[in-house]
């Protein structure tokens, strides 16, 4: 089996998430009842004002969350190619990403404690 | 399996300690909550002190596959951040604790770039190069945007930011373009050249973008143009750490890599990349300094000072690449880059006590011009004296420091038969003596501006300004100790 | 035929890419910009799984595409441009500079890669690029700038709520 062929199964599955996604749309406009009100015809935005101006100013206290996510969202990264081998890497390896870890637990402590994961 | 050595774990003790410095200080602030925080620049020399003492401690050898080397020349590389950061956290806790701006995180920051600036040189392998590099970098953008508001600080910041990630881009995008050639990110393997013949030019390319990122962080002309901004609207303590620590490390990994591509590139002689080395050295030494003469604001002056400067280092790193005087160029490099950090930081030191302490980071437009320091000699003598020391250092007036590291490097440069650059250098030195010396005419011989306030000072700047004086003079006087460790360090490098 | 197919399905993920770059650059509201940024990354993930460098992949989707979009976009909201912030798209002559600048540059690195040649590329073992493979240099050869870059994340948790927490 070529390294192509082994990806047959993954196109598959995306091909029927494009034809559901496409057939559940279509049938539901062709099929289902028309009644439009106003109150229906307006964008739904879980429940906030949906009147404004579309780019509304967010707080910079956001981008801290996000970045801080980004950090953490890298680290997840690391920490798979090592769980994939594990036991071939042995103690040496649970070693080593223990440093890194704990680099980023005395970081993650820090954030904890100065208050940046508080919604001021 | 992944197998550390001991050796391993020695040869990374410097920075290992400077980090875990930076960590313990960093929880420190948030655990310790009593507020005060006169012990935190006392930690930071302490473990730079201990990380510079452990620097000699490494047996020498390449560690963790060949990608870092711990040798005397990382080993001096090591002891002069160190003794930086220990100067420029005495600089800081005074030129803070005036502004209430003390926090644990900036001295965690400066220990975190100074361990990025340890790792830097000793990295033998440019994928190494580009993390530290980047340690080195986030942590002086953070600490370059430390006093957040007013308009110098944000623009400073942000400007340092951008072209800093911009330089950063093209490392990496050449660091790839050398892998596609060599098929190795090492140094050893890169200095063996190309592959295959006709991949040749993809290494040259590749070699130059590297050479083109490093330029950006030793402010070399034509990629300076972030540098006096940066250095101006920057806090002062922490404009001094960037213009010794960042100069210091990324000198040493440009040296390094700069002999690999000698090396790979066939020698010194027909390549072009020495004329492109050479033209760099030219440009960054004429512009460095005719840039510095009109400045009146003495920080911004000493922003374009430190261009002159990279121009000068990268003269002895260009005559480097000549096996005969290697070692010479090389060593002298090495004092240069000593002997600059202690003047620098001493200069910045006084400009900082001198600035207004008014509102943070809302300095008023002259709050550097050489008018603060008309009359100084009669309003702080000591002040005055140590300010002078610094100028005549970076002056090359002897017998200071600054006058036998110059020495040094336009040697190697003549040795080397770059006899015009030598010149220009010659030449280019005695402009600089004339805005150097304007500054000391100015605290002697001009009379004081009315309630003119005599500024900061405090215990721990009177020791950090001591210890910078004793430094630029006894490198000066009796340079001899210093200057064959940094022999002994350049003989190791190939 | 297996050759031919890979190929069809390189160009299935190639011209969207190249479309949806050129839309990143071309692209007048910089929401849109982000968002021909994502649908780049993702058919740059396809090229990279065509690859067989599988961690790459993974990775350009889970923080490129999920986690740094997401900074993008708050950075977008958070300097809140206005439609006549834009208007002001002229040229200037830096800008200019720079577009010959970096035309320069890519002629010189495009002319030195035609230079290189026919290249024999050395066989690398069928696991080559796979999470494993990776894995195994990321903690034997690569092990120090592994363990370097927790300390470059430490730096960016410190940097970011220094630069960005309202009081500190």
């Amino acid at each position: 089996m070529t390294p192509l062929e082994s990806y047959f199964p993954l196109a598959v599955v995306f091909a029927l998430a494009l034809v559901l996604g496409l057939a559940l749309v279509g049938l539901a406009a062709l099929l289902g009842p028309r009644r439009p009100s106003r109150v229906k015809e307006a964008p739904f935005e879980c429940g906030s004002d949906p009147v404004g101006d579309a780019r509304g100013r967010f707080g910079v206290k956001f981008y801290v969350i996000a970045l801080l996510f980004v950090v953490f969202d890298i680290e997840a990264v690391f920490i798979y190619p090592w769980a994939v081998q594990v036991r071939e890497l042995g103690w040496n390896g649970f070693a080593t990403m223990a440093v890194f870890a704990a680099t980023l637990v005395a970081g993650l402590a820090y954030v904890w404690k100065k208050g940046a994961l508080d919604w001021e | 399996m992944p197998t550390v050595s001991s050796q391993d774990v020695l040869a990374l003790a410097p920075v290992a300690i400077l980090a875990l410095g930076g960590i313990a200080l960093l929880l420190s602030e948030v655990f310790l909550t009593s507020g005060k925080r006169g012990y935190q620049a006392f930690l930071t020399v302490l473990f730079a002190a201990t990380a510079g003492l452990t620097a000699f401690g490494a047996t020498p050898g390449k560690v963790f596959a060949g990608q870092a080397t711990a040798d005397a020349f990382s080993a001096f590389v090591t002891i002069t951040v160190s003794f930086g950061l220990a100067l420029a956290a005495l600089v800081s806790a005074s030129w803070l604790d005036a502004r209430g701006a003390e926090r644990g995180e900036f001295y965690a920051l400066s220990l975190f770039a100074a361990s990025g600036m340890s790792l830097l040189g000793m990295a033998s392998d440019l994928l190494v190069a580009f993390v530290a590099i980047e340690i080195m970098s986030l942590s002086t953008y953070a600490l370059a945007a430390w006093m957040r508001r007013g308009k110098k600080p944000a623009e400073a910041a942000f400007k340092y930011f951008i072209l800093g990630a911009f330089s950063s881009a093209l490392l990496l995008y050449g660091t790839s373009l050398v892998f596609g050639a060599t098929g190795s990110t090492l140094l050893s393997d890169v200095a063996r050249g190309p592959l295959q013949a006709g991949g040749s030019a993809l290494l040259s390319a590749g070699l130059v973008l590297v050479a083109a990122g490093l330029a950006f962080k030793v402010a070399a002309v034509p990629f300076h143009v972030w540098t006096p901004d940066v250095y101006e609207g920057a806090p002062t303590p922490v404009t001094a750490f960037m213009a010794a620590g960042v100069k210091t490390a990324a000198f040493a990994i440009l040296a390094r890599t700069v002999l690999a591509a000698y090396a790979a590139t066939g020698g010194a002689a027909d390549s072009a990349f020495p004329r492109v080395l050479a033209v760099l050295a030219l440009l960054t030494m004429l512009v460095g300094n005719l840039f510095a003469v009109p400045q009146r604001s003495v920080k911004r002056m000493l922003a374009y000072s430190s261009i002159a400067h990279a121009g000068y280092l990268l003269l002895g790193v260009l005559a480097a690449g000549l096996p005969a005087v290697r070692e010479r160029a090389l060593s002298g490099v090495l004092f240069y880059l000593a002997s600059y950090t202690a003047s620098a930081i001493g200069a910045f030191a006084v400009v900082g006590a001198l600035e207004s302490n008014g509102q943070p980071g809302d300095e008023p437009a002259d709050a550097w011009d050489l008018e603060r320091l008309a009359g100084l000699s009669r309003r702080r003598p000591l002040l005055a004296f140590a300010m002078t020391v610094f100028m005549l250092s970076l002056a090359g007036v002897p017998p200071t420091a600054g006058f036998v590291a110059k020495l040094l490097v336009f040697q190697a440069a003549v040795g080397a038969q770059y006899l015009a650059l030598a010149v220009v250098g010659v030449l280019t030195s005695a402009l600089g003596a004339y805005y150097y010396l304007r500054v000391v005419v100015y605290m002697y011989m001009r009379p004081a501006a009315e309630g003119e306030p005599a500024g900061v000072t405090s215990p721990v700047l009177s020791v950090a300004l001591a210890v910078a004086v004793a430094a630029v003079v006894v490198l000066g006087i009796g340079s001899e100790p210093v200057a064959s460790l940094a022999r002994a360090a350049a003989a190791v490098v190939r | 035929m297996a050759d031919r197919a890979e190929l069809w399905i390189f160009l299935l993920f190639a011209i969207p890419l190249v479309i949806a770059a050129a839309g990143v650059v071309a692209a007048r509201n910089p929401v849109n910009a982000a968002m021909s940024l994502v649908a780049a990354f993702f058919f740059l993930a396809g090229i990279y799984v065509l690859l067989v460098a599988h961690l790459v992949a993974f990775l350009q989707i889970l923080v490129y595409a999920g986690a740094i979009m997401v900074v993008f976009l708050f950075v977008i909201m958070l300097l809140q441009l206005h439609d006549q912030d834009m208007q002001d798209a002229k040229l200037k002559a830096m800008q200019w500079g720079g577009i010959i600048g970096a035309s320069g540059v890519l002629t010189v690195v495009a002319l030195a890669i035609q230079q290189a040649g026919e290249i024999h590329w050395k066989a690398v073992p069928e696991s080559f690029g796979t999470v494993k493979a990776v894995g195994m240099l990321l903690f034997t050869q690569y092990l120090l700038p592994f363990e370097a870059t927790s300390l470059l994340l430490l730096v960016a948790i410190v940097g970011a709520v220094v630069v960005a927490k309202q009081r500190i």
